[in-house]
């Protein structure tokens, strides 16, 4: 096996919608990082550079519903939001058209199923869960899963994964040095066991 | 090691040799012909980067490229298809020290029965199966080579190849994942041994031992402990004096004059003017993709199907190596994302067996695959949720319990796989982008379903849980491996070089890389990639050294 399959397993995971995310050019990363730094060290309270803040409400509410808070934290936590506004304000600019198209789609379906929302956003955690699930198969919810997913567990220099919640969440340590033993079965040979 | 100051050659400068990527093939030759006296200027494409600046950050190097290849590749099954950019994906990396530098660093050497399958086997319907020209005899000094200069760690397992002298560093220490494989391995009867590992376990040639950090798949070393041609190969030829190793320059074409002689290389410099570096030969190791791509963008009257093409093999035979990977869960914490990649693996399947029914062999081994976003995103059982509290709950509860036990075949030398030059799309130099037409050869998809039933039944006697297909047989759209494509061979009708790595076609023109391959091995092709390149570097040293370039 190749030793980059994963690569294909993205590509099947995130869908088309996700692969077009892979395309940039990494100077442009890297001015998106220091973006991000900047904005980070700005005094409170943060506004969104590209995203409206029902845009941002919206977005947020889906990447709650793939990254909910319960007992552990999620996407609020992590800030998925910020490393969405972030990346569409600079490298992934291309993507913002795509992004707003399929939550406007996402808001179309909103009221037609109740007519009385105003939004996504304004929907409870059941029915927001109920019209993902129609749309989950979908290039802007792929594009979504996407994004929480790298919000939640990429570095933070890129807005998400504050505080490291996500890290924290899957017992991953980012530290440069480690030593043997590193798990369990390994720390069993070692004692002789 | 007396160091001279770096040496910088004008391109009016007609040097010893040009060589074009500094790889792992171009950084080995590189340093054997610098250290034996030899004026040479090696071209890379992409930037010099010091291993301090190399970072830990899976969203730039695994989703964006950040060392790896931009260029645009496009892809397609057969002839018949239309190629299209993004069907599939080829990487390489695109800085000094290539490939080596973001390797995973398993450095299995092939076996004997390797150089000679087609005497041993007789040929495959819909393959062009051949011997090797060369023996592992007369390799096995190089991959010793490979072991004392480059840094391998290891101990010898119970199928490998005889060997000349001992691993000069022992093997890296066991993690979670090769206890697990070990155990059950040995329940099902199999004989696992310690995978061999191009990454420093001690301090050796006055570079640091692996510090553990699990960045080493798709990363570079900062720590130097990993051993690309960027912290082996590169210092050692910079400190003759001799060698100068010239970044952001895109080779372009290779010249040649009106007696079919190489004069040097055309290349874009970093703002893409263009220039002509001069040398007395020229080696090509720009990887089993580029190599053909620069033979065909060098075509001319006397040459019109591609440089040193007369015998029609430039660019066939591609070879990815296959290989399918199942995932399992386990009661207590791994914590596989510490640490190498790999620590265990399992040879009893490595030669082909005719009872099989089927050409094919390979090895396993198990793995640390998916960091933290590629984990959450596709690291889960195919029947998992993939989003909401459950979702997020297993994705927490797997990540640091799971690891994934991978499998490494044969592919067939087929001719109808191949690259080519793609009639529309280009590259950001306005050049032709490479093509790609590949599909797998049945017997190589079924090797690869063989040995996953096998990694099923390992995880199962480890005791796994829950195990799973993470990634199934299925025809590949992805490489990382490319070889194949100038194969070396004693016909010049057969075979792109000779046994020296000289051109059929032009004296002073050689070619060393995973294009030089004649079988693809089981996986893991950079050892023997560098053995050539060290036995390359000796061969063609003497040729000049007799005047018989």
């Amino acid at each position: 096996m190749s030793d980059q399959v994963t690569r294909r397993a993205f590509l099947a995971a995130a869908g088309a919608a996700g692969a077009v995310w892979l395309a940039a050019d990494p100077d442009l990363v890297q001015a998106a990082v220091a973006h991000a730094r900047r904005q980070a060290a700005a005094p409170p309270p943060h506004r969104f550079d590209v995203l409206t803040p029902e845009q941002a409400a919206d977005l947020e509410a889906v990447s709650m519903r793939i990254f909910p808070t319960d007992e552990t934290p999620g996407a609020r936590e992590a800030g998925v939001i910020h490393f969405i506004d972030r990346s569409l304000s600079t490298y992934a600019a291309d993507q913002k058209g795509m992004m707003i198209t399929g939550l406007g789609d996402l808001n179309t379906q909103v009221k037609a199923k109740w007519p009385g929302a105003a939004r996504f956003s304004a929907l409870t955690a059941v029915q927001q869960d109920e019209i993902l699930k129609e749309i989950e198969k979908s290039p802007f919810f792929g594009a979504m899963r996407f994004v929480s997913a790298v919000g939640m567990f990429g570095n933070s220099s890129y807005g998400g994964n504050q505080g490291q919640v996500g890290w924290k969440l899957i017992g991953f340590e980012s530290h440069g040095i480690n030593q043997p033993p590193f798990g369990y079965y390994d720390a069993e040979v070692m004692k002789g066991g | 090691m007396q160091t001279r100051p770096r040496v910088t050659y004008p391109d009016t400068t007609v040097v010893d040799f040009v060589i074009v990527g500094s790889g792992a093939a171009g950084g080995v030759i590189a340093k054997e012909l610098s250290t034996q006296g030899h004026s040479v200027v090696v071209m890379e494409q992409g930037p010099r980067l010091d291993p301090s600046k190399f970072e830990h950050d899976e969203f730039k190097y695994h989703f964006r490229n950040g060392i790896s290849n931009p260029a645009p590749t496009s892809w397609r099954k057969t002839a018949q298809d239309e190629a299209k950019v993004g069907d599939g994906l080829l990487l390489y990396a695109r800085l000094v020290g290539g490939s080596s530098v973001h390797f995973t660093a398993n450095f299995w050497r092939l076996h004997e029965k390797d150089f000679m399958e087609r005497s041993l086997l007789g040929g495959v319907p819909g393959a062009d199966l051949q011997d090797w020209p060369i023996t592992y005899a007369e390799l096995e000094p190089y991959y010793t080579k490979v072991d004392w200069e480059v840094g391998v760690s290891g101990t010898p397992g119970p199928f490998d190849p005889p060997r000349s002298r001992p691993y000069p560093l022992p093997p890296m220490p066991v993690k979670s994942s090769g206890v697990l494989f070990e155990r059950g391995a040995k329940k099902i009867g199999l004989h696992p041994q310690s995978s061999p590992m191009a990454i420093l376990s001690k301090p050796f040639n006055g570079r640091n031992a692996c510090q553990h950090c699990g960045y080493c798949m798709e990363y570079g070393c900062e720590y130097g402990a990993k051993s690309s041609s960027l912290a082996s190969m590169i210092p050692v030829a910079e400190a003759t004096g001799k060698c100068e190793i010239r970044p952001n320059s895109y080779v372009r074409k290779v010249e040649l004059d009106a007696r079919g002689r190489a004069t040097g290389v055309t290349y874009f410099d970093a703002l893409k003017k263009e220039h002509l570096q001069r040398a007395k030969a020229v080696i090509l190791c720009a990887n089993g993709a580029e190599t053909p791509r620069l033979l065909f963008n060098s075509a001319s009257s006397r040459f019109p199907q591609g440089l040193a093409n007369s015998s029609g093999l430039v660019g066939k035979n591609l070879m990815f190596n296959g290989g399918a990977a199942a995932m399992g869960v386990f009661e207590h914490p791994l914590n596989e994302y510490k640490s190498i990649q790999c620590t265990r693996l399992s040879h009893d399947f490595y030669d082909s067996d005719p009872k099989r029914g089927f050409y094919g062999g390979g090895g396993m081994d198990a793995r640390f695959q998916q960091y933290p976003i590629q984990f959450a995103l596709g690291g889960l059982p195919t029947d998992a949720p993939t989003w909401g509290s459950a979702y997020k709950k297993m994705v927490g509860d797997y990540f640091s319990r799971s690891m994934t036990v991978a499998g490494h075949t044969t592919s067939l030398p087929v001719p109808t796989n191949n690259i080519t030059l793609d009639p529309k799309a280009k590259d950001d130099w306005g050049l032709p982008a490479l093509r790609v037409t590949y599909k797998d050869h049945a017997d190589d998809l079924k090797i690869s379903q063989f040995l996953l039933d096998k990694q099923m039944e390992i995880l199962a006697a480890a005791g796994a849980q829950k195990k799973w297909v993470a990634y199934p047989a299925i025809e590949q759209q992805f490489t990382a491996h490319l070889l194949g494509t100038c194969r070396m061979g004693k016909d010049p009708k057969t075979s792109v070089v000779d046994i020296d790595h000289r051109t059929h076609d032009v004296k002073n023109l050689f070619i060393c890389d995973g294009s030089s391959m004649v079988t693809s091995g089981r996986g893991q092709p950079t050892m023997t990639i560098m053995a050539l390149a060290f036995r390359a570097g000796e061969r063609i040293g003497g040729l000049a050294q007799r005047g018989e370039i």
